[in-house]
């Protein structure tokens, strides 16, 4: 079976529903085609959707109609060795207020949502369809064909937003077929049902305001770090691993959550929960040094499969990016079929809009930080040195005291050596 | 609080066509067969005594990991599953 449409887009998460939403709009007629039997099935995240400012233009009050757990008024940063922990927190009234900062949310229902709002303006969502290859036709990507029934789909122009593997862009040529370890990262997760009640007792909440937590030093001297989020009446806790360190780390990702999960720091949130699913995905954390030909001839790639994800080791980005380069693929297509004009060079406004945007200026100003989380000192003894200077701080036991310089390079030249704390302190300090 | 079965808590249609076929031969001569530590739903599992790699579909994530950490090609195929099939996240 053959079905032609003006445009493609396969993936329903959120790059793709914004794409699709864009151009149905804009009176397009649109496929938008998702492998899982609702769009949101496959997907998981650490939990924090960002603002999305070009969203909120759209879709007004979203955050009234979309599908949110809480709104994130609190953040906070933990540094942890086996037996002590060292935190900072930052909340904010500002963040309290529409339109509101961050939301935890459901991947299954609010993608479902996302691509639903597509599908009332007009696009024509396709479920359970994976897509096998690109249908290639003088060069140019003119259709898809589907796992199921050997079907195709044609159409002048498709976006590629499926996803961290894309295997879309793969076939499109427009990614390198292998990737780099170093570049990825597996996020493991595990929801715990826990009464509404308890959850605000327990980390000082009311209404629907959320938390949100990162952990660093919770992953046994791996490249990674710990999470902690609040929903409605769950708490979603897991780990993002980087790929290149657990490959010969000798320790499995779920061993790892069960020991972070067990320790007394996080135990104590989760004391009477009940665990709901466990889950995992991959996330591209190469930023921009891994990001693919985003323009082709009839394809544009937009979200994870284009490595839109910035990561500075104190935010992870990836859904508000997703979405707003969604939603310029959507323009740039829509411009395309103004114009008629399909080809690499008509297509490359989607480039400039991104260049324009906060996605390509965001991911170039911190192009150096992926390389410079890749310094195992950061994820052990870092947390350790931390953890026991404020240990000798606190500790008042008759002996003499030092002064807090001394105290601090003593800890981190028995830690590290000066050296090291020098290099790496540059380093964090070009990075960010 | 430890959780055993932990792999109990993911839902699935299971295809009986399998998106990933592994040929195990490559597996014997890989030195860090990191496949087997890094698949966060424990589906290689390498076995010193009958020197072979193991693998079963049923209980893959979709993740793309060992997609990712195999540097030897050991996949005949590697895709998504069937359109249906596969990992059903309901709520995460």
């Amino acid at each position: 079976m053959k079905r032609s449409f003006q445009a493609i887009v396969v993936g329903a998460g959120p790059a793709g529903s914004a794409a699709a939403f864009t151009m149905a709009k804009a009176g397009l007629d649109v496929a938008l085609l998702e492998r899982g039997n609702f769009p949101g099935e496959k997907n998981m995240f650490g939990g924090i959707l960002h603002r999305i400012p070009a969203l909120d233009n759209v879709l007004s009050d979203y955050w009234i109609c979309a599908p949110i757990e809480r709104h994130v008024v609190k953040k906070g940063l933990t540094f942890m060795t086996g037996d002590a922990s060292f935190s900072v927190q930052y909340e904010s009234q500002a963040f309290d207020q529409t339109p509101y900062n961050g939301y935890t949310v459901f991947r299954p229902r609010f993608d479902r949502w996302l691509a639903e709002e597509a599908r009332k303006a007009g696009a024509t969502l396709l479920t359970r369809s994976t897509v096998d290859d690109v249908v290639i036709k003088s060069g140019k990507v003119v259709g898809v064909t589907l796992l199921r029934d050997r079907g195709e789909i044609a159409a002048p122009i498709a976006v590629a937003a499926d996803g961290v593997l894309s295997f879309t862009a793969l076939k499109a040529g427009l990614r390198r077929p292998k990737f780099d370890a170093g570049q990825m990262a597996l996020g493991v997760k595990a929801l715990f049902d826990l009464p509404k009640a308890a959850i605000e007792d327990r980390f000082g909440l009311v209404r629907d305001q959320g938390y949100s937590n990162e952990f660093v030093g919770c992953t046994a001297g791996l490249r990674g770090g710990g999470f902690l989020y609040t929903n409605l009446d769950s708490i979603s806790v897991g780990l993002v691993l980087h790929l290149g360190s657990l490959r010969s780390g000798g320790r499995t990702p779920y061993d790892l959550l069960n020991a972070f999960i067990e320790t007394p720091h996080i135990a104590r949130f989760l004391k009477g929960g009940r665990l709901l699913e466990y889950s995992a995905h991959l996330i591209p954390e190469g930023g921009y040094g891994m990001i693919p030909e985003i323009v082709g001839e009839g394809i544009l790639v937009a979200g994870d499969a284009a490595g839109f994800c910035n990561v500075t080791g104190l935010n992870l980005e990836g859904i508000n990016l997703a979405t707003h380069s969604g939603m310029l693929a959507g323009k740039a297509v829509v411009e395309a079929h103004r114009e008629k004009d399909f080809s690499r060079r008509g297509l490359s406004v989607y480039r400039k809009m991104l260049e324009e945007s906060y996605i390509m200026k965001d991911l170039k100003l911190y192009r150096r930080a992926p390389k410079m989380l890749h310094n195992d000192a950061i994820y052990q003894a870092y947390p350790e040195i931390l953890c026991s200077f404020m240990e000798d701080i606190y500790r008042i036991d008759g002996t003499p005291k030092e002064n807090l310089h001394q105290l601090f390079l003593r800890t981190a030249r028995e830690k590290v050596g000066y050296r090291k704390l020098l290099a790496d302190t540059y380093a964090a300090w070009r990075a960010l | 609080m430890n959780i055993d079965d932990l792999f109990d808590y993911t839902s699935y249609t299971i295809d009986r066509e399998p998106h990933i076929i592994l040929d195990p031969q490559i597996c014997v001569g890989c030195d860090h067969r990191g496949c087997a530590n890094s698949c966060p739903a424990g589906c290689y599992t390498w076995s010193e005594k009958e020197v072979k790699m193991a693998f079963v579909h049923d209980s893959c994530l979709e993740c793309g990991t060992c997609y990712i950490v195999c540097d030897r090609n050991a996949f005949t195929r590697w895709r998504y599953p069937r359109g249906g099939f596969g990992v059903s996240y309901r709520m995460t």
